[in-house]
């Protein structure tokens, strides 16, 4: 055997180690015992300069690419002094916030403004990576009272506000208006899923669609349009910080899942975005994002239409969660970026601005005064949405406080959608893991 | 000339045994090496020295570096993004081999690297011995089998995905003709690692066929006829002929291509964004840290883990398959 280190071993070694490369390259942590909160006490913005330019960090929720550059345009027009560059930080939430936590841990490149999904902006400010803006609200005079309660308050924690609600979406049911004529229903989203089940059989028969309903992608926040489901038998995630996943209304809730797929055969499960099945015709119905809807609008060429999610035998409205993303501003940047960020995100959340955004996506609009007139008159499907706000109930804490609870629950509904898997195990499996994530990770950073 | 007395005939230089020196060779001197290394040496050490220190330096700052840092890493707990963090020791190596991620994610990197090694080689050498055929379209043919190769991982991901989609994908549309359900390729855990290994192999056979054709290409012409005409049929000719001759191309792409799968990553990431029963061991490292959890000190233990793994396969390899291999 030749021991020799030659060229090609010498290069395969190099190869060998490039993977540890992008992690170990990241600035590294300090093992001193510092606290990773902000002080918030020394975020006094009292005679800062706003700096002259910021990134802010965008996915472009609900391809809203256009909207938001013509929102800069007119941030330009109006504050000269900013310039604020608009940056593709990822193709979803996921990947903006890898790269958001990677540029942390790299302690540079980091930007004034970010897009924060209601799943990573707790770990944010867990991590100490955001800072409160209350006092930024306080000094530019941001009309805190004028946003939509429900969702400006989901970025409370400890009396202080973390962020700004952006792109703020609901589930919404969306339905072949075609598929339901020809199947004899009635033009309207059924009241329960019970109610959903007997027309299904008839929609399958008629429609010549794949599906009378396809459960949306399992990869693409099944844990979060689940709830739905969870709550109308009665059960959950969690409930507080309890693991519930496990309970006999939950298994009832993901057992009649399972049955509406493998007992019943009227179901499916989207393999990648629900939303573009449905558009594609392949189903008569799916629940899918609020900021979906003008791409569905377009794409589809049939009837859309679009109804409040069912609700179930234990709980027939009050079943449909919030969800969408928010602004932050990140601590690592000098207090002049956090100004101008501060100074962009009040006008980005502006009255006007969140009506046009909403206008182009199908999100919710943000702002109480945001006249929709003209929005509702060109798109009346968003006035279901609005209205479905005021039947949301707040995501259970194990879906969005628990780091992997979401991938971790997406697998589980994997197994008994796709797998036909044993409901209850799954879900003591599931809730062991989920205990494990909330010890670990969680508790130690929750205040007493 | 039999297939034995070829065997016999060729075998290895590095085999024989060197011929003793007839005249013993003097002891050398201190004098003597101090000229020698204060002469031609010393210049051809520092042309040496001009020549790799670039690349030692690139080498040593952004592999080995890292590679250090990185096992550092691995003993702490530390959330990524958190500018804190505290030391655990070998918690972290504790905690894979401990929990159940060891048996899954080591059970699927160890069926995704053998399948898609074994599968891109086998089919390889089958293809190449078809396209080492004088027939008429074997250039095209060529071209059209390596060119999956060089295609972007993603967008080889993107396009099977849509053959895959069990609503509008080509193969389920092919499997409705038939009178068939399409399966949950993207998300049922077991079909997606048969997915994934699909493409893989799919888009390497073409780099193992174009190598094998090389080294069927090269094989000594006068051998082959020598043995047809000792009567050896094709099946004889290829097993005790041309395998062997082959090995230290065999030994060359199951050093590669082996390396090569441990270190997958595109179309897993791509196909199978959750990892949802593809988690080979470098893809488990990206989703703890990068993913949703954010455990970079555990990636960091299980990117160490990677690594002691390809060494010791590497070395396995060289101390033991290098045996088998005949260099003709």
């Amino acid at each position: 055997m030749r021991t020799n280190l030659d060229r090609r071993h010498f290069l395969g070694l190099a190869g060998l180690g490039a993977g540890a490369a992008a992690l170990a390259a990241c600035g590294g942590p300090s093992t001193a015992g510092t606290a990773d909160a902000v002080d918030t006490a020394t975020i006094d913005f009292s005679g800062v300069k706003p700096a002259s330019s910021i990134d802010f960090w965008t996915n472009h929720p609900g391809k809203s690419q256009d909207v938001e550059k013509a929102i800069i345009e007119k941030f330009h027009a109006k504050f000269p002094d900013i310039k604020v560059n608009l940056v593709t930080a990822g193709a979803n939430y996921e990947e903006i916030a890898q790269k958001f936590q990677t540029s942390q841990a790299a302690k540079t490149g980091l930007p004034g403004l970010v897009v924060l999904s209601d799943v990573w902006w707790f770990r944010y400010y867990s991590n100490g990576s955001i800072i409160p803006i209350d006092g930024l609200v306080k000094q530019l005079d941001i009309k805190i009272d004028d946003f939509q309660k429900s969702l400006v308050d989901d970025y409370k924690y400890e009396d202080k506000q973390w962020a700004l609600p952006y792109g703020r979406s609901t589930p919404l049911f969306y339905y072949n208006k075609d598929h339901f004529k020809a199947a004899g229903l009635p033009d309207r989203a059924p009241a329960t899923w019970q109610e959903f089940a007997e027309w299904a059989s008839k929609l399958k028969a008629t429609s010549g669609a794949q599906y009378a309903y396809i459960y949306p992608a399992l990869a693409g926040y099944a844990g979060w349009t689940l709830q739905n489901n969870l709550w109308g038998w009665g059960g959950s995630w969690s409930r507080d910080w309890d693991i519930t996943c496990d309970s006999p209304q939950s298994v009832a809730a993901l057992q009649w899942a399972q049955d509406s797929i493998y007992k019943d055969g009227w179901a499916g499960v989207s393999s990648k975005e629900a939303a573009d099945d449905f558009a594609a015709g392949i189903t008569s119905s799916t629940i899918s994002s609020t900021g979906s809807l003008l791409g569905v609008l377009k794409a589809a060429k049939f009837n859309v239409g679009v109804g409040f999610l069912p609700g179930g035998p234990e709980a027939p409205s009050g079943v449909c969660p919030t969800g969408g993303a928010g602004l932050g501003i990140p601590s690592g940047i000098s207090k002049e970026e956090q100004l101008a960020a501060a100074t962009f995100l009040k006008f980005m959340t502006e009255p006007e601005n969140t009506a046009a955004f909403s206008a182009a996506t199908g999100y919710m609009p943000t702002r109480l005064s945001a006249d929709m007139s003209a929005v509702l008159a060109a798109t009346p499907q968003i006035k279901t949405a609005m209205d479905q706000l005021a039947a949301t109930k707040v995501q259970d804490n194990a879906r969005v406080f628990l780091p992997g609870a979401d991938q971790e629950m997406a697998k589980s509904a994997a197994k008994i959608l796709t797998q036909q898997g044993d409901v209850q195990t799954t879900m003591t499996e599931l809730k062991k893991t989920l205990e494990g994530i909330y010890t670990k990770d969680v508790k130690p950073k929750l205040k007493a | 000339m039999t297939t034995r007395q070829i065997h016999s005939s060729s075998a290895a230089p590095a085999d024989r045994p060197e011929p003793e020196p007839s005249v013993p060779a003097p002891a050398a001197r201190p004098g003597q090496d101090r000229k020698r290394w204060s002469g031609r040496s010393r210049r051809d050490f520092l042309v040496f020295l001009a020549m790799a220190s670039p690349n030692l330096v690139l080498i040593g700052t952004f592999t080995y570096w890292p590679l250090i840092n990185n096992i550092y890493y691995s003993t702490l707990d530390w959330t990524l993004g958190s500018a804190s963090a505290t030391v655990v020791g070998l918690q972290n190596y504790v905690t894979f081999f401990a929990g159940e991620d060891a048996s899954k994610v080591l059970g699927t990197t160890a069926i995704f690297t053998l399948v898609t090694v074994g599968g891109s080689m086998v089919l390889g050498l089958l293809v190449a011995l078809a396209l080492n055929s004088k027939v008429r379209g074997t250039t095209f043919a060529r071209s059209a089998v390596f060119a999956p190769y060089v295609l972007s991982g993603v967008g080889v991901g993107l396009v099977w995905l849509f053959i895959f989609d069990p609503g509008y994908g080509v193969l389920a549309w092919i499997l409705r003709g038939l009178g068939q359900q399409s399966p949950q390729w993207i998300n049922d855990p077991e079909l997606s690692l048969v997915m994934v290994i699909t493409v893989y192999v799919w888009k390497n056979l073409g780099y193992c066929a174009v190598v094998y054709l090389a080294g069927l290409q090269s094989l000594p012409r006068d051998v082959m006829e020598a043995a047809a005409l000792d009567g050896a049929n094709n099946a004889r000719r290829f097993f005790t002929i041309s395998m062997p001759l082959l090995s230290p191309t065999t030994f060359f792409l199951l050093i590669t291509t082996m390396l090569s799968s441990l270190q997958a990553f595109d179309l897993i990431r791509i196909m199978t964004p959750l990892g949802n029963g593809t988690s080979t061991l470098i893809y488990e490292a990206y989703l703890q840290a990068f993913g949703a959890y954010n455990r970079a000190g555990y990636s960091a233990a299980i990117s160490v883990i990677l690594f002691a793994i390809l060494l010791i396969v590497t070395v396995l390899q060289l101390r033991f398959v290098e045996r088998k291999v005949h260099y003709s």
